[in-house]
């Protein structure tokens, strides 16, 4: 029984109907099993007609031209159709997680103060860089999380560029208070827990500031990534006069609490993956970083391109207006048994008055 | 005439037959038409605040969060919405509405936003507090600059209780976003589930873990009737506000009163199915052509002429028995 079940998914994984109770109409195809378009006529013993193969499936291929129009025409109406199909292809590109900043710093523009006519706020040069940079990985898979006072999933993996942009459109609107840098991190690795693909993973995370990282979600990283080795990109927007990752302050000051953001730059990098901050200062930097990022995570992917649906019902119709007219052929070669005596007249009182002649 | 053409043309099953073939084959070239069809846009924000934790699922159902029944409600809608409809999602808690993505087409992203709106969870909340009113309000603002209407699921427990029990000013225009708020929850007051610093759940408030009256803003006027009032030391009289605000019940008169200061809709969410009646009733419908196959139509009539044909045949063969000419 095991065969029925995967053949049964094999068909209707790869088929579909719009209309599934307009198959109920197909019991219908049973009528030819009892009927047939063409005149009855009676003969007065069945041994009178001699055995002939070729009258037999002359006659089984009629009934069946019959069935197979009314099943085609049914399926026809219900809509049949192959389903949208994915075909997978090898590509270059990654699974990779968008970890958006969302604090209501990430409002301001580079210089760290409210953003003026022609300054760029630091999220919408975010927005506008990350959509360039999702356009140009057309492959990836990518998922949206965004961190703030609390880490925020916002959407699942996905090959659908679209929604991420919408994704990524929303990332300049008023953001909140706090960056909690530590719990947005977990959350992104565990976009990867159940990811058993082979590509390559990478976490992209975008901010402009961190914050100290509590211990013991310090842990639960670490076991994140020995669980699930992922890339690390690190986009810093440093704002002008704040202190920068790679800075090394004066012994006595080089505490996490001063240094947040030196400090998550030194968790990273003993996290024992694959990890590159980026220190950008201003759009371009921004860009340049981005262009870096789309260079390293060029490992091949297998990703699914779609084929769209394919409507059946002209095929159907097709099939059944053929199964018709080959009816309508058997229909005109029709003849009557008659004896070839009997006059004209006769001939068409029988053919009124069948059952009265019987 | 011949003889054999006499006796075809006078054969009603032949032009039954004749008549399924022409009828199929006008299926096979059946136009495709043009036709309107209402898709909406449509902002959903759902409360995630700990009211919504609250478990006072459907009555005779299974025990479920306010949350769950939201998001079930929200992915029903989801499902529901014609393609090329778009749909952004926000969240909402404290006094605002936070919006995770923006509108994006139903059908082409349907598994990415179905699954976000099943990622939606009470601790993406970033505070116990939960200022509905505000939150209608910058959700409108929000739905407005994005061109959509909007559809708020919420359980409207205010916490803290409003000042005076006074709905904050709405600085909008009433009515120019369209819109409706859905109400989750029970009408019969619940416990609401408490949870410590690492999301496990360890009881229910009590009365005196919620503030009971908001103490902020000018005292109401019944204060001086209060037991211990003294109008510098104790203006809200002497002893600690009591109440029911440590229940949560689904306040319908409250949503209504929003409602009404907004210009939106009200809906209870009593199924599943009522946010898509509500949505219906409550938001602009935007028509966008579809092509709509007329094809099924001529086919049904041949499939009927075919009946006709074959079930009058046995019907006959029942009947007659053979006969010779």
């Amino acid at each position: 029984m095991k065969w029925v079940a995967t053949a049964w998914d094999g068909l209707s994984g790869h088929w579909g109907v719009d209309h599934p109770a307009v198959l109920a109409l197909l019991m219908l195809a049973l009528l030819p099993l009892l009927a047939t378009p063409f005149r009855r006529g009676g003969v007065p013993a069945i041994a009178l007609i001699p055995e002939d193969r070729v009258s037999r499936l002359m006659s089984a291929a009629l009934r069946l031209a019959g069935m197979v129009a009314i099943l085609a025409l049914v399926l026809g109406m219900a809509g049949l159709h192959r389903r949208e199909q994915s075909v997978e292809r090898e590509g270059t590109g990654a699974h990779l997680v968008l970890l958006l900043d969302r604090s209501s710093s990430m409002d301001n523009s580079f210089a760290d103060r409210a953003p003026t006519g022609d300054q760029e706020s630091k999220s919408a040069a975010a927005k506008r860089l990350l959509t360039d940079f999702v356009a140009r990985r057309p492959h990836d898979r990518i998922a949206v999380a965004a961190f703030s006072t609390s880490p925020m999933p916002v959407l699942p993996l996905t090959d659908h560029h679209a929604v991420v942009d919408a994704a990524i459109a929303a990332i300049d609107r008023p953001g909140l208070a706090f960056t909690d840098v530590g719990r947005g991190l977990a959350l992104a690795f565990s976009y990867f827990s159940e990811d058993t693909d082979e590509s390559s993973r990478a976490v992209l995370l975008v901010s402009d500031g961190a914050a100290l990282i509590d211990r013991r979600v310090q842990e639960a990283l670490r076991d994140a990534v020995a669980r699930t080795p992922v890339h690390l990109y690190w986009l810093f927007l440093r704002s002008r006069g704040s202190k920068g990752i790679f800075d090394v302050p004066p012994p006595g000051e080089d505490t996490p609490q001063a240094n947040p953001e030196r400090h998550l730059h030194l968790f990273l990098e003993s996290l024992g993956v694959p990890y590159r901050a980026f220190e950008a200062t201003s759009p371009e930097a921004v860009g340049q970083a981005i262009t870096e990022i789309d260079r390293q995570e060029t490992r091949p992917i297998r990703y699914l391109e779609r084929v769209p649906r394919r409507d059946l019902a002209r095929v159907a119709y097709l099939i059944a207006a053929l199964c018709l007219g080959l009816l309508v052929i058997a229909k005109l070669a029709e003849r009557r048994l008659m004896p070839s005596r009997l006059p004209d007249v006769r001939a068409s009182a029988i053919a009124d008055e069948p059952r009265r002649a019987a | 005439m011949t003889r054999r053409a006499h006796l075809i043309a006078r054969d009603g099953r032949f032009w039954l037959l004749v008549l399924a073939l022409a009828l199929t084959l006008a299926a096979i070239g059946a136009p495709r038409l043009t036709m309107a069809r209402e898709a909406r846009d449509l902002i959903l924000v759902i409360d995630v605040t700990g009211s919504m934790n609250v478990r006072d699922g459907r009555p005779g159902g299974p025990p479920a969060t306010r949350l769950s029944q939201a998001k079930e409600g929200a992915r029903r809608l989801l499902a529901g919405l014609p393609c090329q409809s778009r749909l952004g999602l926000g969240i909402f808690t404290e006094r605002r509405s936070f919006l995770l993505f923006e509108p994006a087409e139903v059908c082409e992203n349907f598994s990415a936003i179905d699954g976000a709106i099943d990622d939606l969870d009470w601790r993406m909340a970033w505070e116990g507090d939960s200022y509905v009113a505000r939150g209608v309000h910058g959700a409108i603002a929000m739905a407005q600059g994005l061109g959509a209407d909007l559809v708020f699921l919420t359980d409207g427990h205010e916490a803290p209780p409003l000042a005076g029990g006074e709905l904050p000013a709405f600085d909008g225009e009433p009515g120019k976003v369209a819109g409706v708020l859905v109400g989750v929850g029970g009408t019969e007051p619940s416990p609401i589930p408490k949870f410590d610093r690492d999301g496990r759940e360890v009881g229910f408030y009590g009365e005196s873990d919620v503030p009971q009256e908001n103490r902020s803003g000018p005292p109401p006027a019944d204060a001086p009737s209060r037991a211990g009032y003294n109008p510098r030391n104790a203006p809200w009289g002497g002893e600690a506000a009591t109440g029911t605000e440590h229940l949560s019940a689904m306040r319908a008169e409250h949503l209504r009163a929003i409602a009404a200061q907004t210009g939106l809709g009200y809906a209870a969410l009593s199924t599943p199915a009522t946010v898509i009646s509500a949505v219906e009733a409550g938001t602009r419908a935007r028509p966008v052509e579809v092509r709509v196959d007329t094809s099924a139509l001529p086919a049904a009539f041949a499939l009927l002429s075919l009946t006709a044909l074959f079930g009058v045949g046995a019907a006959a063969a029942r009947r007659d028995p053979v006969h010779l000419h």
